[in-house]
Protein backbone atom coordinates (compact mmCIF):
# COMPACT_ATOMS: atom_id res chain seq x y z
CA UNK A 1 0.00 0.00 0.00
CA UNK A 2 1.37 3.36 -1.05
CA UNK A 3 -0.04 5.48 1.75
CA UNK A 4 -1.04 4.54 5.26
CA UNK A 5 -4.57 4.35 6.55
CA UNK A 6 -3.91 7.43 8.70
CA UNK A 7 -2.71 9.38 5.67
CA UNK A 8 -5.75 8.32 3.67
CA UNK A 9 -8.07 9.45 6.44
CA UNK A 10 -6.42 12.78 6.98
CA UNK A 11 -6.30 13.49 3.21
CA UNK A 12 -9.98 12.64 2.83
CA UNK A 13 -11.02 14.76 5.79
CA UNK A 14 -8.80 17.62 4.63
CA UNK A 15 -10.38 17.59 1.17
CA UNK A 16 -13.92 16.84 2.29
CA UNK A 17 -15.24 20.37 1.84
CA UNK A 18 -13.83 20.62 -1.65
CA UNK A 19 -15.04 17.16 -2.64
CA UNK A 20 -18.48 18.08 -1.35
CA UNK A 21 -18.43 21.44 -3.15
CA UNK A 22 -17.49 19.92 -6.50
CA UNK A 23 -19.96 17.06 -6.02
CA UNK A 24 -22.74 19.58 -5.39
CA UNK A 25 -21.96 21.35 -8.66
CA UNK A 26 -21.90 18.11 -10.58
CA UNK A 27 -25.12 16.68 -9.14
CA UNK A 28 -26.85 20.03 -8.45
CA UNK A 29 -28.39 18.43 -5.41
CA UNK A 30 -27.22 18.12 -1.76
CA UNK A 31 -28.38 14.55 -1.14
CA UNK A 32 -26.90 13.21 -4.36
CA UNK A 33 -23.70 15.12 -3.62
CA UNK A 34 -23.36 13.47 -0.21
CA UNK A 35 -23.96 10.03 -1.73
CA UNK A 36 -21.44 10.76 -4.45
CA UNK A 37 -18.76 11.75 -1.95
CA UNK A 38 -19.41 8.68 0.21
CA UNK A 39 -19.24 6.38 -2.81
CA UNK A 40 -16.06 8.13 -3.97
CA UNK A 41 -14.37 7.65 -0.60
CA UNK A 42 -15.37 3.97 -0.52
CA UNK A 43 -14.05 3.40 -4.04
CA UNK A 44 -10.88 5.33 -3.29
CA UNK A 45 -10.19 3.13 -0.28
CA UNK A 46 -10.62 -0.02 -2.37
CA UNK A 47 -8.38 1.41 -5.10
CA UNK A 48 -5.71 2.69 -2.76
CA UNK A 49 -2.93 0.68 -4.42
CA UNK A 50 -3.49 2.69 -7.63
CA UNK A 51 -2.31 5.82 -5.82
CA UNK A 52 1.38 6.18 -6.55
CA UNK A 53 2.37 8.69 -3.91
CA UNK A 54 0.75 11.02 -1.45
CA UNK A 55 1.47 14.14 -3.52
CA UNK A 56 -0.85 12.81 -6.23
CA UNK A 57 -3.73 12.33 -3.79
CA UNK A 58 -5.84 15.30 -4.81
CA UNK A 59 -5.82 14.60 -8.57
CA UNK A 60 -6.34 10.90 -7.87
CA UNK A 61 -9.40 11.26 -5.65
CA UNK A 62 -11.02 13.88 -7.86
CA UNK A 63 -10.59 11.49 -10.76
CA UNK A 64 -12.48 8.86 -8.77
CA UNK A 65 -15.14 11.45 -7.96
CA UNK A 66 -15.57 12.35 -11.62
CA UNK A 67 -15.69 8.70 -12.74
CA UNK A 68 -18.13 7.79 -9.99
CA UNK A 69 -20.35 10.65 -11.08
CA UNK A 70 -20.27 9.54 -14.72
CA UNK A 71 -20.97 5.92 -13.72
CA UNK A 72 -23.91 7.02 -11.64
CA UNK A 73 -25.32 9.07 -14.53
CA UNK A 74 -25.08 6.03 -16.80
CA UNK A 75 -26.59 3.74 -14.22
CA UNK A 76 -29.62 5.97 -13.85
CA UNK A 77 -29.88 6.37 -17.57
CA UNK A 78 -29.58 10.08 -16.96
CA UNK A 79 -26.51 10.53 -19.07
CA UNK A 80 -24.71 13.82 -18.92
CA UNK A 81 -26.21 15.97 -21.63
CA UNK A 82 -22.92 15.81 -23.46
CA UNK A 83 -20.70 12.79 -23.32
CA UNK A 84 -17.01 13.65 -23.01
CA UNK A 85 -16.35 13.10 -26.71
CA UNK A 86 -18.82 15.81 -27.65
CA UNK A 87 -16.59 18.26 -25.87
CA UNK A 88 -13.95 17.95 -28.53
CA UNK A 89 -14.07 20.78 -31.03
CA UNK A 90 -15.60 19.97 -34.37
CA UNK A 91 -12.93 19.77 -37.07
CA UNK A 92 -11.75 23.19 -38.18
CA UNK A 93 -13.59 24.93 -35.36
CA UNK A 94 -10.52 25.73 -33.27
CA UNK A 95 -10.62 29.43 -34.10
CA UNK A 96 -14.29 29.94 -33.31
CA UNK A 97 -13.69 31.16 -29.78
CA UNK A 98 -16.32 33.42 -28.28
CA UNK A 99 -15.05 36.34 -26.24
CA UNK A 100 -17.13 38.87 -24.33
CA UNK A 101 -14.12 41.15 -24.44
CA UNK A 102 -14.18 41.16 -28.23
CA UNK A 103 -17.92 41.76 -28.24
CA UNK A 104 -17.73 44.76 -25.98
CA UNK A 105 -14.33 46.33 -26.05
CA UNK A 106 -14.24 49.69 -27.75
CA UNK A 107 -10.66 50.75 -28.23
CA UNK A 108 -11.61 54.30 -29.21
CA UNK A 109 -13.77 55.07 -26.22
CA UNK A 110 -12.82 57.63 -23.65
CA UNK A 111 -10.38 56.29 -21.14
CA UNK A 112 -12.89 56.19 -18.29
CA UNK A 113 -15.29 53.99 -20.18
CA UNK A 114 -14.47 50.29 -20.36
CA UNK A 115 -17.75 48.51 -21.08
CA UNK A 116 -16.26 45.04 -20.67
CA UNK A 117 -14.99 45.88 -17.20
CA UNK A 118 -18.37 47.38 -16.29
CA UNK A 119 -19.96 44.19 -17.51
CA UNK A 120 -17.85 42.26 -15.00
CA UNK A 121 -18.71 44.71 -12.23
CA UNK A 122 -22.41 44.10 -12.83
CA UNK A 123 -22.14 40.31 -12.93
CA UNK A 124 -23.76 38.83 -9.87
CA UNK A 125 -22.93 35.61 -8.13
CA UNK A 126 -26.28 34.22 -9.34
CA UNK A 127 -25.40 35.04 -12.95
CA UNK A 128 -22.18 33.08 -12.66
CA UNK A 129 -23.85 30.21 -10.82
CA UNK A 130 -26.54 29.95 -13.47
CA UNK A 131 -24.06 30.10 -16.36
CA UNK A 132 -21.87 27.46 -14.74
CA UNK A 133 -24.85 25.18 -14.14
CA UNK A 134 -25.84 25.55 -17.81
CA UNK A 135 -22.45 24.40 -19.11
CA UNK A 136 -22.20 20.84 -20.42
CA UNK A 137 -20.68 18.53 -17.78
CA UNK A 138 -17.34 17.98 -19.48
CA UNK A 139 -16.83 21.73 -19.74
CA UNK A 140 -18.20 22.43 -16.28
CA UNK A 141 -15.73 20.10 -14.62
CA UNK A 142 -12.65 21.79 -16.14
CA UNK A 143 -13.90 25.25 -15.19
CA UNK A 144 -14.64 24.07 -11.65
CA UNK A 145 -11.25 22.43 -11.26
CA UNK A 146 -9.30 25.30 -12.78
CA UNK A 147 -11.14 28.45 -11.72
CA UNK A 148 -12.83 27.38 -8.48
CA UNK A 149 -10.48 24.73 -7.14
CA UNK A 150 -7.31 26.27 -8.59
CA UNK A 151 -5.94 22.99 -9.87
CA UNK A 152 -2.92 23.13 -12.16
CA UNK A 153 -3.30 21.76 -15.70
CA UNK A 154 -1.30 18.71 -14.63
CA UNK A 155 -3.68 18.05 -11.74
CA UNK A 156 -6.73 18.49 -13.96
CA UNK A 157 -5.15 16.08 -16.45
CA UNK A 158 -4.74 13.55 -13.64
CA UNK A 159 -8.27 14.14 -12.39
CA UNK A 160 -9.83 13.64 -15.82
CA UNK A 161 -7.41 11.03 -17.14
CA UNK A 162 -6.56 13.07 -20.25
CA UNK A 163 -3.31 14.60 -21.55
CA UNK A 164 -2.34 18.13 -20.46
CA UNK A 165 -2.80 19.38 -24.04
CA UNK A 166 -6.41 18.23 -23.92
CA UNK A 167 -6.94 20.12 -20.67
CA UNK A 168 -5.62 23.28 -22.30
CA UNK A 169 -7.85 23.05 -25.35
CA UNK A 170 -10.89 21.93 -23.38
CA UNK A 171 -10.46 24.83 -20.96
CA UNK A 172 -10.24 27.25 -23.87
CA UNK A 173 -13.50 25.91 -25.30
CA UNK A 174 -15.15 25.74 -21.88
CA UNK A 175 -14.37 29.38 -21.15
CA UNK A 176 -15.56 30.37 -24.58
CA UNK A 177 -18.82 28.48 -23.98
CA UNK A 178 -19.19 30.02 -20.53
CA UNK A 179 -18.71 33.53 -21.90
CA UNK A 180 -21.26 32.83 -24.59
CA UNK A 181 -23.81 31.82 -21.94
CA UNK A 182 -23.02 34.84 -19.77
CA UNK A 183 -23.33 37.08 -22.80
CA UNK A 184 -26.66 35.59 -23.78
CA UNK A 185 -27.97 35.94 -20.21
CA UNK A 186 -26.85 39.55 -20.12
CA UNK A 187 -28.47 40.32 -23.44
CA UNK A 188 -31.71 38.68 -22.30
CA UNK A 189 -31.97 41.07 -19.38
CA UNK A 190 -30.74 44.03 -21.37
CA UNK A 191 -27.45 44.31 -19.52
CA UNK A 192 -25.22 44.01 -22.54
CA UNK A 193 -25.13 45.18 -26.10
CA UNK A 194 -22.50 44.74 -28.77
CA UNK A 195 -20.08 47.56 -29.29
CA UNK A 196 -21.62 49.85 -31.90
CA UNK A 197 -20.18 49.62 -35.37
CA UNK A 198 -17.39 52.06 -36.11
CA UNK A 199 -19.52 54.48 -38.15
CA UNK A 200 -22.13 54.77 -35.43
CA UNK A 201 -19.74 56.16 -32.89
CA UNK A 202 -18.14 58.96 -34.82
CA UNK A 203 -18.46 61.29 -31.85
CA UNK A 204 -16.51 58.94 -29.61
CA UNK A 205 -13.99 58.21 -32.33
CA UNK A 206 -13.02 61.88 -32.39
CA UNK A 207 -12.77 62.04 -28.62
CA UNK A 208 -9.29 62.11 -27.11
CA UNK A 209 -7.65 58.72 -27.21
CA UNK A 210 -6.81 57.00 -23.98
CA UNK A 211 -3.32 57.78 -22.88
CA UNK A 212 -0.98 54.95 -22.04
CA UNK A 213 -0.27 56.24 -18.55
CA UNK A 214 -3.84 56.11 -17.28
CA UNK A 215 -3.41 52.92 -15.33
CA UNK A 216 -0.52 51.67 -13.32
CA UNK A 217 0.86 48.87 -15.40
CA UNK A 218 3.33 47.53 -12.96
CA UNK A 219 0.60 45.55 -11.27
CA UNK A 220 0.47 42.67 -13.66
CA UNK A 221 1.09 39.47 -11.83
CA UNK B 1 13.86 44.59 -29.46
CA UNK B 2 15.29 41.66 -27.57
CA UNK B 3 14.73 38.02 -28.39
CA UNK B 4 12.32 37.84 -25.44
CA UNK B 5 9.82 40.26 -26.96
CA UNK B 6 6.59 38.88 -28.31
CA UNK B 7 3.90 40.42 -30.49
CA UNK B 8 0.16 40.68 -29.83
CA UNK B 9 -0.66 37.52 -31.71
CA UNK B 10 1.74 35.46 -29.63
CA UNK B 11 0.51 37.20 -26.49
CA UNK B 12 -3.12 36.34 -27.22
CA UNK B 13 -2.19 32.75 -28.05
CA UNK B 14 -0.69 32.34 -24.60
CA UNK B 15 -3.21 34.45 -22.73
CA UNK B 16 -5.16 31.61 -21.13
CA UNK B 17 -2.03 29.92 -19.89
CA UNK B 18 -0.74 33.24 -18.62
CA UNK B 19 -3.97 33.84 -16.69
CA UNK B 20 -3.71 30.32 -15.29
CA UNK B 21 -0.04 30.72 -14.32
CA UNK B 22 0.88 27.78 -16.52
CA UNK B 23 3.62 29.36 -18.62
CA UNK B 24 7.26 28.47 -18.01
CA UNK B 25 9.33 31.23 -16.44
CA UNK B 26 10.78 32.71 -19.65
CA UNK B 27 7.46 32.92 -21.48
CA UNK B 28 5.77 34.23 -18.35
CA UNK B 29 8.14 37.17 -18.06
CA UNK B 30 7.88 37.87 -21.79
CA UNK B 31 4.12 38.10 -21.29
CA UNK B 32 4.50 40.39 -18.29
CA UNK B 33 6.75 42.58 -20.37
CA UNK B 34 4.24 42.70 -23.22
CA UNK B 35 1.36 43.49 -20.84
CA UNK B 36 3.26 46.46 -19.48
CA UNK B 37 3.85 47.78 -22.97
CA UNK B 38 0.58 46.94 -24.74
CA UNK B 39 -2.63 48.50 -23.53
CA UNK B 40 -4.84 46.40 -25.76
CA UNK B 41 -3.51 43.03 -24.57
CA UNK B 42 -3.44 44.28 -21.01
CA UNK B 43 -7.17 45.14 -21.15
CA UNK B 44 -7.92 41.72 -22.53
CA UNK B 45 -5.79 40.11 -19.83
CA UNK B 46 -7.51 42.13 -17.11
CA UNK B 47 -10.89 40.99 -18.33
CA UNK B 48 -9.95 37.30 -18.34
CA UNK B 49 -8.14 37.58 -15.02
CA UNK B 50 -11.08 39.25 -13.31
CA UNK B 51 -13.58 36.78 -14.72
CA UNK B 52 -11.46 33.92 -13.39
CA UNK B 53 -11.20 35.67 -10.04
CA UNK B 54 -14.99 36.11 -9.90
CA UNK B 55 -15.52 32.44 -10.67
CA UNK B 56 -13.08 31.63 -7.88
CA UNK B 57 -15.40 33.27 -5.36
CA UNK B 58 -18.05 30.64 -6.15
CA UNK B 59 -15.92 27.94 -4.58
CA UNK B 60 -17.84 26.49 -1.74
CA UNK B 61 -16.42 24.12 0.82
CA UNK B 62 -19.30 23.86 3.20
CA UNK B 63 -19.88 20.43 4.71
CA UNK B 64 -22.89 19.79 6.87
CA UNK B 65 -22.12 18.04 10.16
CA UNK B 66 -24.30 15.11 9.02
CA UNK B 67 -22.26 14.65 5.86
CA UNK B 68 -19.05 14.92 7.80
CA UNK B 69 -20.22 12.37 10.40
CA UNK B 70 -21.21 10.01 7.62
CA UNK B 71 -17.71 10.11 6.08
CA UNK B 72 -16.06 9.66 9.48
CA UNK B 73 -18.19 6.59 10.16
CA UNK B 74 -17.34 5.27 6.71
CA UNK B 75 -13.61 5.75 7.30
CA UNK B 76 -13.86 3.85 10.61
CA UNK B 77 -15.56 0.97 8.83
CA UNK B 78 -12.58 0.34 6.51
ZN1 LIG C 1 -0.41 43.31 -27.45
Amino acid sequence: MSVSRETFESQVLGLLGRLQGVARRLTRNDTDAEDLVAETVARAWRALDTLEHEAAFRGWIFRILNNTFLDECRRRGARPRFEPLDCEAPEGDEEQQFSIFEQMHQPFLLWFSTPEQEFLDKLLREDLERALATLPECYRIVVILSDLEEFSYAEIAAALGVPVGTVRSRLARARSALQKILWQQAKDIGLAAEAPAENECSETASAPRATAGRRKKGEVT
Amino acid sequence: MTKHEIDCEQALDQLIEFVDHELPEGKHSAMQHHMRACKSCFSRFEFERRLKEKLGTLRDTEVSSDASERIKRLLKSF
